[in-house]
């Protein structure tokens, strides 16, 4: 070593790089401090919550809060509607008292906010109707499939021994269009409400299944959970206590989506006339009277609205699930 | 590898089998008289069960499942019983292959270039403008149901190119529409997807090696990222397959295009059993197949699933 | 400084990366010379920003992080002021490489080991085709890969841990750089394999002659390889010297902390040595000396004013106040004290 005679403290030591910053330094300040053992923790402190953290990514989102709004507003409209005055029946057919035969097509007017139908119905009403029908099957439907995922799924990625009699389940169910099995189950069964839940569910549930699996796969792995297991904790509590939690965010991500999925199905099945019984309006009922007509142009407004409803409502969910998820997401945080 | 495909094709076979088995027993919940149709009123129970007797449907189920089967082995799927009373299935459907194939060959092949381009360029200008605007499209075709805006660019679509409303096969612009349909879905799941896969790439290490060993972004991007993205594209491919097919039907019925799809919709509406059972049958199949594919493809591009699964990255 | 040049010398190097709408400054007025030749280890706990010091070196910053001001002087550039891709493929690669810490994840698993490093030998030596093949199957022989004609053609998964970084550390010396930054190279891998791999950049160091930069939190690689040894904390240099200097005459306050905590320094029967508390948030402003909560013996000024470098003796420089005439003398802790005695050359 150079410089053989250093001692602890060190000799007059010369300053490089900057100049003699604490030249004026009150040479008091040349005395040891107290020590705060808690201060060096407080210094690393960052106020953080996860629930906080995910509430401000979202309302940082400017579209989605939007959406939240407009999709709040309708869905309070949509059941509120019934309860206001002079609104007519979705399934009356108004009759001109002068001539005793009904208001057809009529376009838009004070009276008839939205016009009327090819029969004469209100269609201001039908929509609003419709939109309840449509919005309860998407409901029923999420969270049927949510519970019979879940459960399926858990139990999936969970359990080892189960996970090849799934996985051959979901290969065999997965590999048939989803169009088919929602097609074939509804013409086997009469059209109505029940039906449509049936099939939905039917052809659904697996997809969650196998995401909700893939998910505890993941995390199931993870030291933690070794852990808990190497503990002794029982297969269920690991469930519910370490994996459940996690995926809260994943799992209202996919109930969010299967509403504007369910609304497109119902649509779909409705054209090919084993939808809904026309005696119920719905969403897909509406779109198909609409269609049936379109050709005529002063008579679009009757495809026009009720797409726009669809329309507001799919989009609505789908950007609020997903930016839900992303503002969820722990990684997304700071 | 050759072991992997001789077991995945035998996992298809015994799918196929279970699928088989069971639109076949689904279809009888159905009430037998379904397959007189029209004649039902016109005939006396006597002649009604003579009739049913003679198609077999009033044995027990396991006789009708095992000549059933017999049949298919056969290549005989039944006849119509009302669409075209009393003509083999097989030969109702025959003329109508050509059409689905064809759009759906173009539609594939058109999601799958428009779609993988788009993803690329959204990850390429991740965050910025065009990543914005193709989220948009992406959002609206996933949220709002194809039902509802194939319907719109139908009415205006037609009209726009001049077109007639329905499918003309002789008018070149009459393919256009229904094709450019079929894909706008694969489109979006094509290009959400490469982007995705294309977004993990980025963030993996062995991209900053690259980055450290002096490569150019756009070297790393074509040579590294976009090459790796392909193999899990590639196990989505055979969902964008199905995505297509079921989107067919629905579309082919719109144009009134003269497919498998259309024909689908229209023995569903005129409650043909046989033939119903007979092209729920096929498209299950076609599913399958996509599916098998789909893996095949997926093994032949990646090198480590020659290997055991040891690293489990999948 | 004991008469070498530097190579790379970085003044008041300020990095900032924007995080949702806040900024962080994780390296805050760093100053280093590099000097030609080399070995320095830089040593400091996690987060302490000794990854982000060493990447802007080679302008490898994430995108949200920036130079916010100082200099990298290399090659008479100014490597701070670089911006596009363009300037920074002169360097990146070819003058100064980098080996990274997990050998599993650094080669794309998709394409075969051989076409990795020839698509380095192809950019920068300029050779193409079977050239270039050569070039890189030489360059596995040097990293001492057997059978290097067949290892060509396999892919990653077909190699093992150490294997794999010795292919790493072959991409690193494609273009025989004048830097060689090794990021935590020994961590992912086994005790046995570390010492192998350590051998193997110091062989390569006598054979190609660069300056090597090792980054690490394991003091037993920086005292098997390091010439000299820089440590780091809260994103600043908080002291440099001879490797002797820092471990047997180690003048910083959390320089003694992160030597006592070594176990080998402690007393059999007593506790193992810790540091108290956690790291500063680098999203808050540190006023003073970012160490001084956590430092039992702090002084006052410690809380008020940053500390300048101070000398020590030639190469040796450490930033406490301690060094000030106006301190008080400050014995080092007994495990430091023990340390010294324990010194080779003899009593200090």
């Amino acid at each position: 070593m150079a410089d053989g005679k250093a001692v602890a403290a060190g000799p007059p030591a010369a300053v490089v790089a900057k100049g003699d910053a604490a030249a004026g330094a009150d040479p008091a300040l040349f005395t040891f401090a107290e020590f705060d053992r808690d201060a060096g923790e407080r210094i690393g402190w960052s106020n953080y919550s996860y629930w906080r953290s995910t509430l401000h990514m979202f309302l940082r989102n400017r579209v989605a809060l939007f959406l939240l709004v407009l999709l709040g507003t309708i869905l309070a409209f949509t059941f509120l509607q019934p309860l206001l005055p002079n609104q007519r029946s979705p399934t009356l057919i108004n009759i001109d008292p002068a001539t005793g035969r009904q208001f057809r097509n009529l376009v838009p007017s004070a009276e008839y906010w939205f016009g009327t139908n090819s029969i004469g119905q209100d269609l201001w009403s039908r929509i609003w109707s419709g939109t309840r029908t449509s919005l309860l099957i998407g409901i029923i439907v999420g969270v049927v499939e949510m519970v019979l995922g879940i459960a399926f799924g858990a139990i999936w990625g969970y359990v080892r021994k189960a996970d090849r009699v799934f996985t051959e389940v979901y290969n065999v169910l997965n590999n048939i269009p989803t169009t088919i099995v929602l097609m074939l189950l509804a013409y086997i069964m009469r059209p109505s409400f029940q039906t449509m839940v049936i099939a939905m569910c039917a052809a659904g549930w697996h997809g969650v299944a196998r995401f909700v699996r893939n998910q505890i796969v993941i995390i199931r792995d993870r030291e933690y959970n070794l852990a808990s297991r190497c503990l002794g904790t029982p297969t269920h509590r690991i469930i519910m206590k370490n994996l459940l939690p996690y995926l809260v965010s994943v799992i209202m991500l996919q109930t969010a989506l299967s509403i504007p999925g369910t609304i497109g199905w119902e649509v779909f099945l409705t054209y090919i006339g084993i939808g809904l019984p026309v005696s119920i309006p719905s969403l897909g009922n509406l779109v198909n009277e609409g269609r049936l007509i379109m050709m005529a142009p002063e008579l679009r407004y009757q495809l026009i609205f009720p797409t726009i409803v669809v329309s507001i409502i799919t989009i609505s969910f789908y950007v609020l699930g997903n930016a839900f998820s992303d503002a969820s997401d722990p990684r997304n945080h700071v | 590898m050759a072991k992997y495909m001789l077991k995945r094709l035998a996992q298809s076979v015994v799918t196929l089998f279970i699928v088989v088995t069971a639109v076949f027993l689904l279809m009888r919940l159905l009430p037998v008289e379904g397959y007189l149709g029209e004649r039902y009123d016109k005939l006396s129970p006597e002649q009604r069960e003579a009739i049913l007797q003679k198609m077999g449907l009033l044995d027990p189920w396991y006789v009708q499942i095992g000549s059933f089967y017999s049949k298919l082995a056969h290549g005989d799927l039944g006849t119509s019983a009302i669409y075209r009373k009393d003509v083999p299935v097989l030969q109702v459907i025959a003329p109508r292959v050509p059409y689905s194939v064809r759009f759906g060959l173009v539609a594939m092949a058109l999601s799958l270039a428009a779609g993988l381009a788009m993803g690329v360029h959204m990850a390429r200008y991740k965050g910025r403008f065009w990543d914005r605007t193709w989220t948009v499209y992406i959002v609206l075709i996933n949220a709002v149901p194809s039902a509802v805006y194939l319907l719109f660019i139908q009415l205006y679509g037609t009209d726009l190119l001049k077109v007639p409303l329905l499918f003309d096969k002789y008018k070149f612009q009459s393919w256009v529409l229904p094709a450019i349909s079929m894909s706008l879905g694969g489109i979006a799941g094509y290009a959400m997807w490469m982007r995705r896969f294309m977004v993990d790439e980025l963030n993996k290490d062995y991209i900053k090696l690259a980055r450290a060993k002096g490569m150019t972004s756009s070297a790393i991007m074509v040579r590294h990222v976009m090459r790796n993205a392909y193999v899990p594209m590639a196990q989505y491919l055979p969902a964008a397959i199905l995505a297509t097919v079921s989107g067919s039907i629905y579309i082919e019925s719109l144009y009134s295009i003269p497919g498998m799809g259309g024909l689908l919709v229209d023995v569903i509406q005129r409650q043909d059993n046989p033939m119903v059972q007979a092209l729920v049958l096929i498209f299950s199949s076609i599913g399958i197949l996509g599916l098998f594919l789909g893996d095949v493809l997926m093994a032949a591009f990646d090198p480590r699933i020659k290997f055991a699964k040891s690293e489990g990255a999948r | 400084m004991d008469g070498r040049k530097p190579i790379l010398s970085v003044r008041d190097l300020v990095v900032k990366f924007d995080l949702r709408g806040r900024t962080l400054t994780a390296i805050r007025g760093a100053s280093l010379d590099l000097l030609e030749g080399e070995t320095l280890a830089i040593v400091g706990e996690s987060g302490s920003g000794k990854s982000v010091f060493t990447k802007t070196f080679i302008g490898m910053l994430d995108q949200n992080g920036r130079v916010d001001s100082g200099s990298i002087e290399f090659e008479g550039a100014d490597l701070a002021g670089y911006a596009t891709e363009a300037e920074w493929l002169r360097v990146r690669g070819r003058k100064i490489s980098m080996v990274f810490q997990d050998p599993m994840t650094a080669l794309n698993p998709l394409r075969s080991i051989g076409r990795q490093i020839q698509e380095v030998v192809e950019m920068h030596r300029g050779m193409s085709g079977r050239q270039a093949e050569l070039a890189a199957i030489e360059l596995l022989d040097h990293v001492g890969i057997p059978d290097p004609v067949r290892r060509f053609r396999q892919f990653p998964h077909e190699f093992s841990g150490g294997m794999r970084q010795r292919v790493v550390i072959a991409i690193a010396m494609a273009c025989k750089p004048r830097i060689l930054i090794c990021d935590e190279p020994t961590t992912a891998l086994d005790v046995t394999i570390q010492a192998q791999i350590l051998r193997l950049i110091k062989a390569l160091q006598s054979d190609f002659g660069f300056t090597t930069i090792y980054i690490t939190h394991d003091l037993g690689v920086v005292a098997n390889v390091a010439d000299r040894v820089a440590v780091m904390y809260a994103g600043q240099i908080v002291e440099t010297g001879s490797a002797e200097d820092v471990f047997y005459d180690p003048r910083h306050p959390y320089t003694w902390a992160l030597l006592s905590s070594l176990p080998q320094l402690g007393v059999k029967g007593k506790p193992l040595f810790s540091i108290s508390g956690t790291p500063p948030n680098l999203f808050n402003e540190i006023k003073g000396d970012a160490f001084a909560p956590r430092n039992p013996r702090a002084l006052r000024i410690d809380f008020e004013l940053q500390p300048p470098m101070f000398q020590v003796s030639p190469g040796h420089q450490a930033a406490t106040w301690l060094l000030d005439p106006r301190a008080p003398a400050l014995e080092p802790p007994a495990a430091i004290q023990a340390m010294r005695a324990r010194y080779p050359g003899g009593e200090r």
